[in-house]
């Protein structure tokens, strides 16, 4: 074990992939020379190549397109967005050609697609969306998003591995700030939701960086046991822990960074709504950023995501209920 | 004593909901009875005033008794000219008339009364505080609320019921009978032995061990034993989210449909065969016993219908809910108790029936195992052993070999 930020965990995973698998190759604007915007692949070329380590034009729909025809033909192709934000303009590649190759021509498409997303550091609206429900929605892709350094690397290691395509959501505030034990050599995590703290009396269901928001407003919450659970994927949606913890908790706040409408958390109140009715002892609260661009201004900005202070007087709400 | 179900002759009172001078509402829980089929509640025939208990707890009596006597001509809040010891003009008897063989039992607490409880928020419960309620038995206007203004809580209701000494709910449904041992204080060991004082046997208990030992007195019974690997089943719960009873029923009935000499009853030289299966299904209630209800026309129904079904027909059972046709006409049985791990048994056959299959415990177990090209290899795979108890004056043993062979092959070859 080596204790790692949540980006070197990322580019450990990454490495030790390519290290044992010439069929991993990565792609993405100034991941090469430059090292990539957030430094995920910084000397990467120098020990890779630049056969393996592209530099491409900025041009996403070029580099998600590129890579879906490598993995045609047998390549295991990593593409960076530089920001989430970006994967707009890829977004028919991986829609219409990535998600429905297998189902149109039985073809894997054995891709993923890194998505540095999610705000909290005034990126403004063009550099702190969190666009995974965009891709839940449409069948075909898988959609992770990992929330601990150890999660980072065992998601990107699985993503790699995965013969579907994977949306893999990396949140730029954890990148440097999310320190933790990250265990040697080669691991896979499950595309499965972890219990980040037990807990008896509510339960807090989401995944990301709202993950360490949960823990930090429900550490302390008058007494109450509060059970934290980390999806940890959203497509597969790991519908069984989420009905355990409902069941056993029966109070549930539902948190996204996401914009409100149709987020992951709206998935998972409906799943909630229709398959563990009769276990709830109140209504399911949702926590997420109201449906508005994300503002420049730090003052802004922290009134729009959820914060500590908002998820807290959820889950008090709720308890009182 | 009201008719329940058309073969009980007589039922025994188990408890006064009304005392003696109690105002009672027509259709309100007057008392609780028991038959060797069931056990239920009895509503109240009339409005009135309950002037006099004529069986008291623990009598049986046949089935036509008048149970008691209700003043309908009384008011509520004043005496009835009775109390004053002249006769009454007008009274009618709580042996209520038969109610219509499908109707459900009336529920299992009162109705609500005081107009100001309706619609008020204290008075609306969440579906899990619904559900532990029923589970229980409880009534919730016994249960103080500790939410927002009043409202009622799953922790409150749970505090209810343990405070009562009943146990939480477990986490999954238990289909059989618990073990009635409880740590508790060891007993002295010097001294001579006081045993504690010995108790009359419940009525179901009672009912259960003489319709057990007749069956053994009746049936020529024997066991018959397979092992089936249920790698598919695991795989087919998994994806609809279901237990493995009803899939293994599923494959079970269709075994049935193939050899309905194992879907009949033989009672005296009377044999009846089945064309529709109508399964019973043991379901324990606590330490209580168990009861059979059943799945009618279970040849109809998919593994998700079956799912449905039993979980219905368990939480009724447990509720105290069934009417007395969810537990008649059962053609073939199936009982559950591997859940606990127990790996083999001999049950016994719930007559007129000439078979029952025990469902033991899936265990992960090396077997060989035979691939594509013919090759043998030991594999990790989930086994269950299949039990079934059958009657040798019905069938001999090679239709029960082949009927449990036709059922191992629809579970290892299943296809969700």
């Amino acid at each position: 074990m080596t204790e790692m930020t949540y980006l070197r965990a990322i580019s450990d995973g990454l490495r030790t992939e390519m290290r044992q698998d010439d069929r991993v190759l990565l792609m993405g604007e100034d991941i090469g020379v430059y090292g990539g915007a957030f430094k995920v692949t910084d000397g990467f070329i120098e020990e890779f190549g630049a056969d393996r380590v592209m530099d491409t034009p900025l041009a996403e729909s070029g580099i998600v397109g590129t890579a879906v025809g490598a993995a045609v033909v047998g390549l295991r192709p990593v593409c960076e967005m530089q920001f989430a934000d970006f994967v707009s303009c890829g977004f028919d590649q991986i829609i219409n050609v990535a998600g429905k190759m297998l189902y149109r021509q039985g073809l894997p498409v054995n891709i993923t697609v890194r998505l540095p997303s999610g705000g909290g550091f005034s990126g403004g609206p063009f550099h702190s969306q969190n666009p995974e429900a965009w891709f839940m929605h449409s069948p075909g892709l898988k959609v992770v998003a990992p929330s601990t350094a150890e999660d980072a690397k065992g998601l990107i290691i699985a993503s790699i591995r995965d013969p579907n395509p994977v949306i893999y959501m990396e949140h730029k505030n954890l990148y440097r700030r999310e320190k933790g034990e990250v265990p040697e050599g080669s691991y896979e995590t499950p595309f499965k939701a972890r219990v980040a703290r037990e807990g008896d009396d509510l339960v807090v269901i989401t995944y990301g960086a709202m993950v360490h928001t949960a823990l930090e407003a429900t550490a302390d919450l008058d007494g109450a046991s509060v059970m934290v659970l980390d999806l940890r994927s959203l497509v597969p949606l790991d519908e069984e822990a989420i009905l355990g913890a409902v069941h056993h908790c029966s109070k549930v706040v539902v948190v996204d960074e996401a914009n409100q409408t149709c987020a992951a958390g709206a998935q998972v109140s409906a799943l909630i709504a229709e398959r563990g009715f009769e276990d709830l002892d109140g209504p399911v609260l949702r926590v997420a950023s109201p449906d508005v661009p994300i503002p420049f201004s730090p003052p802004l900005e922290a009134a729009v995501l959820p914060s500590v202070e908002r998820v807290r007087e959820a889950c008090r709400q709720l308890l009182e209920y | 004593m009201p008719q329940m179900g058309v073969s009980v002759a007589e039922g025994t009172v188990v408890d006064w909901r009304k005392q003696r001078g109690d105002w009672v509402e027509a259709d309100e829980t007057i008392c609780e009875i028991s038959t060797d089929k069931i056990d239920t509640e009895v509503p109240s025939p009339a409005s009135g005033r309950l002037i006099e208990v004529l069986v008291q707890v623990g009598v049986t009596v046949d089935v036509g008794t008048t149970l008691a006597r209700i003043a309908t001509d009384a008011r509520p809040g004043e005496p009835h000219s009775s109390e004053n010891d002249r006769p009454t003009a007008l009274t009618r008897t709580a042996d209520a008339p038969p109610p219509p063989p499908v109707a459900a039992p009336p529920p299992a607490h009162d109705p609500p009364r005081a107009p100001a409880a309706r619609g008020s928020a204290a008075r609306r419960y969440s579906p899990v505080v619904q559900r532990i309620a029923d589970e229980h038995g409880v009534d919730l206007d016994e249960v103080e609320g500790s939410g927002r203004d009043g409202r009622v809580q799953k922790k409150d209701v749970m505090a209810h019921v343990q405070a009562r000494g009943g146990a939480p709910p477990p986490d999954e449904p238990t289909m059989h009978i618990e073990s009635p041992y409880r740590p508790g204080a060891g007993a002295s060991l010097s001294g001579p032995y006081t045993p504690p004082e010995g108790r009359p046997l419940s009525r179901m208990r009672q009912s259960i061990g003489e319709h057990m030992k007749r069956s053994l007195q009746t049936a020529a019974t024997c066991t018959t034993w397979i092992e089936v690997d249920v790698s598919r089943i695991e795989i087919a719960r998994r994806q609809l989210g279901i237990t493995a009873l009803p899939l293994i029923a599923r494959c079970t009935i269709g075994a049935l449909v193939e050899y309905p000499l194992l879907n009949a009853w033989l009672e005296d030289d009377t044999h009846t065969v089945h064309e529709q299966v109508n399964l019973g299904i043991a379901v324990a209630l606590g330490e209580d016993g168990l009861i059979v209800p059943v799945v009618r026309g279970a040849q109809d129904l998919s593994p998700e219908g079956l799912s449905r079904r039993i979980r219905d027909l368990a939480r009724r059972a447990r509720a105290r809910q069934l009417s007395p046709d969810d537990v008649r006409g059962a053609t073939f049985t199936i009982t559950n108790p591997g859940q606990f791990g127990s790996m083999m048994a001999t049950p016994v056959i719930s007559q007129p029936q000439v078979a029952i299959l025990d469902v033991e415990a899936i265990v992960k177990r090396p077997v060989v195992v035979t691939d594509a090209f013919g090759e043998d290899a030991i594999a990790i795979r989930p086994m269950v052993i299949l039990g079934l108890s059958w009657d040798h004056r019905a069938l001999d043993g090679a239709i029960a070999a082949r009927f449990l062979a036709s059922v191992k092959k629809r579970v290892e070859s299943y296809e969700a």
